[in-house]
């Protein structure tokens, strides 16, 4: 039979691939367009409640994307961006909200204990991690600079 | 009788009686949707999760199969089955409502032509006159599975395919069936298909979950405690959509002037290329069929031309290609009678990339279209070799490659 090496090499050379420049487009304008409705929103709070300080409107900010990311992948619409966009809508804080939404609908027929809370994170399970890791490193590398 | 290494041809003539197919929604508008049996308008079928509704999926398709060939419960010898779950659950759940012997197998997408292959083994040996063969996938409960949560905002490679969600069931007998058994069959169906699901919930019940759940409510039957507001949900869809939980039926007109008996078959090796990107099993799974089909064509005598159609199992589009690029290697060109039930499954604007795939995949398709052309004679001679990617979610990530295996089963017809 055909050699097993000529057999990958036919594979990876015939494989179909995704296609480079409509994932790029889709990605940047996708993730584009969120960090603007993100700056819109950070806009509209600090125009609504003029006292607050810029920190406390990006916290905002932060919030009610996710609840929109949440919200979007609850009624079924956010897998559809996502699978126009990519990584444009995987990266932003809607993405994120997403990976954690997802997993608690998928499991929640295990029951609240072993379904929802304890699958809640097996996809943000490595982003919690490495946040928690990069803070402490960074943490402890400022309290001596 | 035993041929060549691999090869089998049976001395006694084994039958397929009847087949029966159960699909989603999604399948339905595939280019296969008008020969099912039945088309869901929901995949969740009344079921509180999709594993319960690929199981019910698949006790009905081999209720229906049963139903088809106008045996009863006790006529059937064993019931072989299998599906792409953990630990078969799809499988081992239904068969609590089947007083019968049960097997179950798994051999990922190729457990059906497996199935096939021992079933006729079985009965050309004597060891049974009557077996059911039976799988199923679901894409949700296999997502799920192997892949992310559904609702996962995240891109499918343009090498991924698509688990179809569909359940078949093919009853294989020594008895050969006649024409006016088929008719008798069909118009009765629904009556047959009514009496048996109480016959099964009669050996299946206890009196623990009659009364916590009523009587007569098979659904509910096992699962102790089906809560209130579940309960009050299914009475809801029941009332405002009753397609959405609508009963299995059948084409009560259709005729076969001819009937497909199985003549042998040819059990595959495991065959591991090195491939491995789980994304793209096609690739990983067309070295184990050519492997099967050269094994077949040694030990038969026979060319590919012998056959009106042979078909691979989930290999999708570039999969067969690759296929056809090995069988070229080795000196075997198709007359353009090769065929992949994934790549064929559904339409391009479905978006699915490769195509079909799963166990219910070369299941739905050889019990509805390819037994279909056979029985009206379309078709002598068919070549099925359904393919299976031999892994779990963990072997990948454990840097194993990912092994393949495909079994081929010889459907032909004859007059009825």
């Amino acid at each position: 039979m055909l050699d097993k090496s000529d057999y990958r090499e036919y594979v990876a050379k015939n494989a179909p691939r995704s296609p480079m420049l409509r994932s790029l487009v889709a990605a940047f304008v996708v993730g584009g367009l969120i960090c603007c409705i993100g700056e819109g929103i950070k806009d509209a709070v600090s125009a609504i409640f003029p006292s607050m300080t810029e920190e406390d409107a990006g916290a905002w900010t932060t919030i009610i994307l996710i609840f929109i990311g949440s919200f979007l992948t609850a009624i079924g619409v956010y897998d559809k961006i996502g699978r126009f966009a990519g990584g444009g809508s995987m990266i932003p804080i809607t993405g994120f909200a997403n990976s954690v939404v997802s997993p608690a609908l998928e499991y929640n027929r295990e029951g609240v204990f072993f379904g929802i809370c304890a699958k809640m994170f097996v996809i943000a399970g490595p982003i919690i991690v490495f946040g928690v890791v990069a803070g402490i490193l960074a943490g402890t590398v400022g309290l001596f600079v | 009788m035993k041929l060549g290494r691999q090869s089998f041809v049976s001395d006694r003539p084994v039958y397929l009686c009847s087949s029966y197919t159960i699909v989603g929604p999604k399948e339905g508008d595939g280019n296969f949707g008008e020969l099912f049996d039945t088309v869901l308008k929901d995949d969740l079928w009344g079921e509180r999760s999709y594993e319960k509704a690929e199981s019910k999926m698949h006790r009905e398709a081999i209720r229906g199969g049963i139903c088809l060939a106008g045996r009863r419960l006790d006529e059937i010898d064993l019931m072989l089955a299998g599906d792409l779950l953990n630990e078969l659950s799809a499988s081992g759940l239904a068969m609590r409502y089947f007083k019968v012997p049960f097997a179950g197998l798994y051999n990922a997408c190729s457990t059906f032509s497996e199935g096939i292959l021992l079933g006729t083994a079985l009965i050309d040996g004597g060891a049974a006159n009557t077996v059911t063969c039976s799988t199923s996938s679901h894409f949700a409960s296999a997502e799920r599975q192997y892949r992310y949560p559904l609702e996962l905002g995240n891109q499918r490679t343009p090498t991924s395919q698509w688990t179809v969600t569909g359940a078949g069931c093919s009853v294989l007998s020594s008895i050969r069936p006649t024409a006016e058994e088929d008719a008798v069959n069909r118009a009765d169906f629904s009556e047959k298909m009514k009496s048996m699901r109480e016959n099964c919930l009669e050996c299946a019940k206890n009196e623990d979950s009659e009364r916590k759940n009523g009587k007569g409510d098979e659904d509910a039957f096992p699962s102790t405690g089906m809560r209130w507001a579940e309960r009050i949900k299914r009475k809801i869809l029941k009332k405002l959509r009753p397609d959405s939980v609508a009963d299995p039926v059948c084409d009560p007109n259709y005729k076969r002037s001819r009937v497909v008996r199985i003549s042998g078959g040819t059990f595959g090796k495991v065959t591991d290329f090195g491939i491995n990107d789980e994304s793209n099993m096609g690739g990983a799974m067309a070295p184990a069929a050519a492997d099967t089909l050269l094994a077949h064509l040694a030990d038969t005598g026979r060319s590919v031309g012998d056959y009106d159609a042979i078909f691979t199992g989930d290999l999708g589009r570039f999969g067969s290609e690759a296929f056809e690029y090995i069988m070229k290697r080795e000196g075997v060109t198709f007359p353009g009678n090769h065929l992949d039930c994934g790549a064929l499954f559904y339409k391009p604007e479905q978006e699915t990339f490769q195509g079909g795939s799963g166990a219910g995949c070369v299941n739905t398709v050889f019990n509805s279209y390819i037994v279909k052309r056979l029985e009206s004679g379309e078709w002598k001679r068919v070549l099925v070799l359904a393919t299976g990617a031999l892994l779990n979610k963990d072997t990948p990530l454990q840097k194993e490659t990912i092994p393949g295996v495909s079994h081929a089963f010889v459907a032909e017809s004859e007059p009825l």
